[in-house]
């Protein structure tokens, strides 16, 4: 027996996806990204949400209508949000080439290691500064290090630049990060102390090792063995499977299940028949648990929404310092590193510039900590709402930068 | 009908060796460094390019189809909707050089001793109509679509499968 829970809860699934179309698809029409319109959609909806559909009833003629009751917070639908973070990390490893990685230049090795380390440093000062823990420091600053480059190469496009030593330094970078950040935030999710670091330092290597490793030469048997299955879509159920696997023991060697799908997708990346997986992955991800995630995170504006408006005027103070330090962090760390590499000024400012935006991997890391339980109450609030406007600003406000800074080329 | 079927399970269990074309000296060859102009002449006159590391020993590296080529021809639509990193080859934005650029890396791949049903179902299973036929890493000759349905047509009509072109 299906109870009506969970037709509400269905019913929400559908809301949030219409709502992420429509509003993403508006966002693609004035020329942004369509995934900050998702975010605007899930403020929207859980805005929409929070007012009326709390369960209310009401009479309209004499019938007495009773509104259904809608949350975006039960584990159903937290569930299917989680989910897509899997997908996000899973599409994010599909898209790298181990070839095309072990290519890039030493350029853009000292730019993403400059901009993963000034970002993590600033952002666990700032964290401090403003009086959270350690631990919680130390994730602000680790949702400063990844960049979404998705809006720079946009943008370079545009000004037929992409073609240039910052273009492809700009490329390799942000592939690079995107790594370290990842390992990164497996590393410190779980350190406590010093032994605890070497430790999981050790669990990280092993994990690579073996299952990077290993999967790399049993891969091909293990999808043959879809092939011999002649069903529709085996390679698919394969490929999933062994996404979900290796979260599973990627959370359970206590490195965040992350970390599993995001090797699961270089593993399976790699492989003859990438390119099928790849487009079916992207149908059911893009197509149904990425869109919820984000919507999700959208939503979660309003949680703890009682709280006073004082407490919104803090955040915000907190937010507008996250975000300038995310901009100079990488500024600076960026641009030190092309320095390093022998760009001119000008140059390693427009790389700089170009690794500034921030979105999936920002998210993912404050929403992973969360649901850890790494960041609870108001300063999880705070957190994420500081890591929405942050993604938000930073991808608006590039293509700007990005265009003052070629001006005079 | 009964002949047909025995016609074709003959058919099938021909070599690919006995069927493909072995004129390594026509094949449509590029090396991986050659540039993009280079290509584009190719494929003016071919469908495909099996591209090689270099022109001496034929090591197989890639291939290139029209439709790779496709891909960085017309103007990038880049989707509003991306993670990780973007595919950014394009004629357009000088981002495509190379052969190397171009290629699909991974290559389905015939042995010269497989049999021609199993080389059937690799190009129904990927979707492909040409093989290239691969020893030691080597490409020693091709196998399309196009000369198996001629070559089963030939048989239909009282000639030997495998006289027929062989001289």
């Amino acid at each position: 027996m299906i109870s009506t829970e969970i037709f509400n809860i269905l019913l929400l699934v559908a809301a949030t996806l219409i709502f992420a179309r429509v509003l993403g698809f508006l966002f693609f029409k004035i020329k942004q990204p369509a995934v900050i319109g998702e975010i605007v959609a899930g403020i929207f909806l859980g805005g929409i949400i929070v007012v009326v559909f709390s369960g209310q009833k009401f009479d309209l003629f004499s019938f007495m209508i009773t509104l259904p009751n809608l949350s975006f917070h039960t584990p159903e639908f937290e569930l299917l949000a989680e989910v897509g973070i899997l997908f996000l990390l899973f599409i994010s490893g599909l898209e790298i080439s181990i070839s095309k990685l072990k290519k890039t230049g030493k350029s853009s090795t000292y730019v993403a290691v400059g901009g993963v380390i000034m970002p993590l440093i600033l952002g666990f000062l700032s964290g401090i500064l403003f009086g959270f823990s350690i631990h919680e420091s130390i994730i602000i600053g680790l949702i400063l290090t990844a960049t979404s480059v998705g809006v720079t190469v946009r943008t370079l496009m545009d000004l037929n630049v992409l073609d240039t030593d910052v273009g492809s330094t700009i490329l390799g970078g942000a592939v690079i990060d995107d790594v370290i950040g990842i390992i990164l935030f497996a590393f410190l999710l779980s350190v406590g102390s010093i032994m605890d670091a070497v430790w999981i330092g050790i669990r990280i290597a092993i994990f690579f090792l073996i299952f990077l490793y290993l999967g790399l030469k049993f891969i091909d048997k293990i999808l043959d063995i879809g092939e011999k299955i002649h069903l529709p879509k085996a390679f698919l159920s394969i490929s999933l499977s062994i996404l979900l696997i290796y979260s599973y023991f990627a959370d359970n060697a206590g490195i965040s299940g992350i970390i599993g799908a995001f090797i699961a997708g270089i593993l399976i990346g790699q492989n003859v028949r990438a390119k099928k997986i790849k487009d079916d992955v992207k149908t059911i991800g893009y197509g149904f648990f990425i869109p919820i995630f984000f919507v999700w995170i959208g939503s979660s504006l309003w949680e703890g929404a009682e709280a006073d408006l004082s407490s919104y005027t803090s955040i915000l103070a907190f937010a507008i310092i996250i975000i300038i330090v995310s901009i100079i962090g990488k500024l600076i760390g960026c641009g030190i590193g092309s320095k390093f590499s022998g760009m001119s000024n000008k140059e390693s400012l427009q790389v700089g510039i170009g690794m500034v935006p921030r979105m999936e991997l920002a998210l993912i890391i404050s929403a992973a900590a969360i649901s850890r339980g790494i960041i609870t109450g108001q300063v999880a609030h705070t957190i994420l709402l500081t890591t929405i406007l942050l993604t938000i600003v930073t991808t608006l406000i590039t293509p700007f930068l990005i265009k003052a800074t070629f001006k005079n080329n | 009908m009964k002949k047909g079927g025995k016609l074709i399970s003959d058919f099938y269990e021909l070599k690919v060796e006995q069927l493909m074309d072995k004129r390594v000296w026509d094949l449509p060859l590029i090396e991986e460094k050659e540039d993009m102009d280079h290509v584009l002449s190719i494929l003016g006159g071919r469908n495909h390019i099996w591209v090689v590391k270099d022109k001496e020993n034929k090591e197989l590296v890639g291939v290139i189809t029209e439709h790779d080529v496709l891909s960085i021809l017309a103007p990038k639509h880049f989707p509003s909707y991306v993670f990780g990193i973007p595919d950014v080859r394009s004629i357009q934005h000088g981002t495509a050089k190379t052969a190397g650029d171009v290629m699909a890396q991974k290559v389905i791949t015939c042995r010269p001793d497989e049999k021609i049903i199993d080389a059937l179902m690799k190009m129904v299973k990927y979707k492909l109509r040409r093989l290239p036929v691969i020893k030691d890493k080597t490409i020693i000759g091709e196998l399309t679509l196009h000369q198996l349905i001629r070559k089963y047509y030939g048989a239909t009509q009282y000639h030997p499968i495998l006289e027929d072109e062989e001289g």
